[in-house]
């Protein structure tokens, strides 16, 4: 049971990293970002690449490369949504919803294809691997690479919200969420802020990609797809557009899908998943944490 | 503004033909002339997940067309590979397949993956085309009985008779199996856990869903009957991660997975020293048949590479192909197929060839290999 919690809990917060960034953007300019997984995947061949370049370094300091490493690749997947905001969606912005939803899509397999045709179809394995003791917790197995990860995340997760509630530009987030005009008339740079809810939302998402490449050893140019689509039912499970909601609704996803696959069996898991998400929209749509909108006309 | 609109209808009109299968006609290519070489179509994975194994199969597939060639053709006339992408994808695959006809093939060498195989069987079957599969192994290929259809590899139920026979020798009592949902898998996990409980062994079977990087529930749930054997018959990505996942969990019993895993990837994405004494059931490839040192020789002095994993089966199919083509005295399809059942003694890498009533072969060559110093080598032929 505590073995089950434990690898729930560990898979539900890589979700709840990539699903911090899909409620942000979500929750500023109502955009369901799909690209948001590929940059996951982004994030994990640009790691690739720059562990590749460090070359014999690596293998001395795991540790210290890594986060170098992450950094590297946060900075850059950051960089990439920006781009992608300002090329795909900032256009579009006062276009009808389904057409910035189209466009999400275009972008999503630009990013695919784009990196197959780079880096080749093929799988590839990451340079450095997190190997390490595995500790016995009543009965449970919990390795010290995963206690490191779930740790990095929850600094990430935990600095991200001190940001938006402190900072002004969190402010200012805040502001646009609730009203794009009314903001802009009181002086806040609006296209500004967006970019940057981009860039903190695709940076997170670089990181879980790096995250997951060094302990699975895996990656290839279609796992962002799946990732994404479950990030998006972590958001909307926690409550879309709210930063905790997110953070839950992927804890929560990864204990589901962990119990899911373990009592219905394994092929069951995805299908146990989604029925989540279709109950939650048809149910209780606006999540755990999420507050019912009363439109004002 | 007539001009650009004109200018996308006709370029849609000319890739809807093309995908149809209507550019042959179109553009005079077709060679149903007599005197023209013969057409061999050949479907194999260049891109895509499978994409490392596609060159072999093209390369074993070439060096049989050479030799034939070079000793002065099939009918008095040469021999053509044309090679497309299925890139283990079912629209992919069709789309191939239409276009190896409208090309002009009379017979096919190719077939990967078993689940984009499938599709192109009524695409060949309307043509009158004989297929000679060489990898694909599901027995869907051959339970709806077409007439046209071959089997070169031998079928998923030989191989779960191949894992039984070596469960049953080291006597393992609880063996746990586990398959990726997909036809060639589940095939072989099914059969094989059949086999196994009419000898009184202990089976759990488990499924994953293929393309992710977490297994650990399917990896608690095998470990949770503390199995002595686990067998997995599914593709090397996952095939790796679960390798890399079970022993991390402290499992540390024989791992046996199925011929869709092997492959040096499968030992790179479990790491070197995890994936150390993983076996494998497979079927022959050149390196661990006797007497094939001088076709290895040859395969490498050619391609630069030492040849993988279904080159064997391609280069067989292709032969195969021609001693029919050439037994039938024609290149008519009903023709080649009588010529293809009557085969009796042909010698091919995996034995005498004789094919049995459902198409497949009777004698097949499944083996159990065995990863040693990061390399599969032969451990068992099980004779």
């Amino acid at each position: 049971m505590l073995q089950l919690i434990w690898d729930g809990l560990f898979v539900g917060s890589f979700y709840a990293l990539i699903a911090l960034g899909y409620s942000m953007v979500y929750g500023i300019i109502k955009l369901l970002n799909f690209a948001h997984g590929d940059l996951y995947m982004l994030g994990a061949f640009i790691g690739f690449t720059t562990l590749t370049a460090m070359g014999g370094v690596t293998a001395s300091m795991s540790i210290v490369a890594l986060l170098i490493t992450m950094m590297v690749s946060m900075l850059l997947t950051g960089g990439m949504g920006v781009f992608i905001e300002r090329v795909a969606y900032r256009p579009l912005r006062n276009s009808p919803r389904l057409a910035v939803l189209i466009t999400a899509v275009g972008a999503s397999f630009t990013l695919e294809y784009s990196v197959a045709a780079i880096a080749g179809p093929n799988p590839r394995v990451f340079p450095i691997r997190l190997e390490s003791d595995t500790l016995n917790f009543f009965g449970a197995r919990i390795t010290i690479a995963q206690l490191v990860l779930v740790g990095i995340a929850i600094l990430l997760m935990v600095a991200l919200n001190a940001y938006i509630t402190r900072s002004s530009v969190g402010r200012a987030m805040r502001a646009i969420a609730l009203d794009p005009k009314g903001a802009l008339l009181m002086g806040i740079n609006v296209n500004s802020v967006i970019a940057r809810t981009f860039f903190i939302g695709s940076a997170l998402a670089g990181a879980a990609g790096v995250m997951a490449g060094a302990y699975y050893g895996k990656i290839e140019f279609l796992m962002g797809f799946v990732i994404g689509l479950k990030a998006f039912t972590a958001a909307v499970i926690g409550g879309i557009g709210n930063i905790k909601g997110a953070m839950l609704g992927g804890m929560l996803l990864g204990l589901l899908e962990a119990f899911g696959s373990h009592f219905l069996g394994g092929e069951w898991r995805d299908v146990f998943t989604f029925s989540v998400l279709i109950l939650f929209l048809s149910l209780k749509p606006t999540g755990i944490l999420g507050e019912r909108v009363t439109e004002r006309v | 503004m007539k001009r650009p609109k004109m200018l996308v209808i006709s370029l849609v009109a000319a890739t809807a033909l093309t995908l149809t299968g209507c550019s042959g006609g179109l553009l005079g290519g077709g060679s149903s002339d007599e005197d023209g070489p013969i057409k061999f179509g050949m479907l194999a994975p260049l891109t895509g997940s499978e994409a490392a194994v596609g060159p072999f199969m093209k390369n074993g597939a070439q060096m049989a067309v050479d030799e034939i060639n070079e000793a002065g053709g099939v009918l008095g006339r040469q021999i053509e590979l044309d090679v497309q992408d299925e890139a283990c994808d079912p629209v992919a695959a069709v789309a191939a397949a239409n276009k190896v006809v409208s090309n002009g093939a009379v017979v096919s060498v190719g077939g990967y993956c078993s689940g984009a195989t499938l599709p192109t069987l009524p695409v060949f079957e309307k043509a009158n085309i004989p297929m000679l599969i060489p990898a694909a192994n599901s027995e869907d290929l051959v339970n709806e009985g077409l007439k046209n259809v071959f089997m070169v590899n031998a079928t998923g139920s030989q191989q779960a008779d191949a894992a039984a026979k070596y469960i049953e020798k080291v006597g393992a009592k609880n063996v746990a199996i586990i398959d990726d949902t997909t036809s060639y898998s589940t095939d072989i996990a099914k059969a094989t856990a059949e086999l196994l409980k009419e000898k009184g062994v202990e089976v759990q079977s488990s499924s994953v869903t293929p393309g992710e990087s977490d297994y650990s529930s399917a990896v608690n749930k095998a470990l949770s009957i503390t199995p002595d054997f686990i067998y997995w018959t599914g593709y090397f990505q996952e095939g790796g991660l679960i390798l890399n996942q079970v022993r991390q969990a402290g499992y540390t019993n024989p791992y046996m997975v199925g011929d869709g895993s092997v492959s040096p990837t499968l030992i790179e994405i479990a790491g070197a020293d995890v994936a150390e004494g993983a076996l494998a059931t497979m079927t022959q490839t050149p390196d661990t048949i006797k007497g094939a040192e001088d076709w290895i020789a040859n395969y490498t002095e050619q391609f630069g590479s030492e040849p993988g994993p279904y080159s064997t089966q391609s280069y067989d199919a292709v032969r195969i192909a021609a001693h029919a083509i050439e037994e039938a005295g024609s290149t008519d399809g009903d023709k080649i197929i009588e010529a293809l059942e009557a085969i009796d003694g042909f010698e091919i890498f995996s034995g005498p060839l004789k094919f049995t009533d459902r198409h497949t072969l009777s004698v097949g060559g499944f083996q159990i290999l065995v990863v040693e110093n990061g390399a599969f080598v032969l451990k068992d032929n099980l004779q």
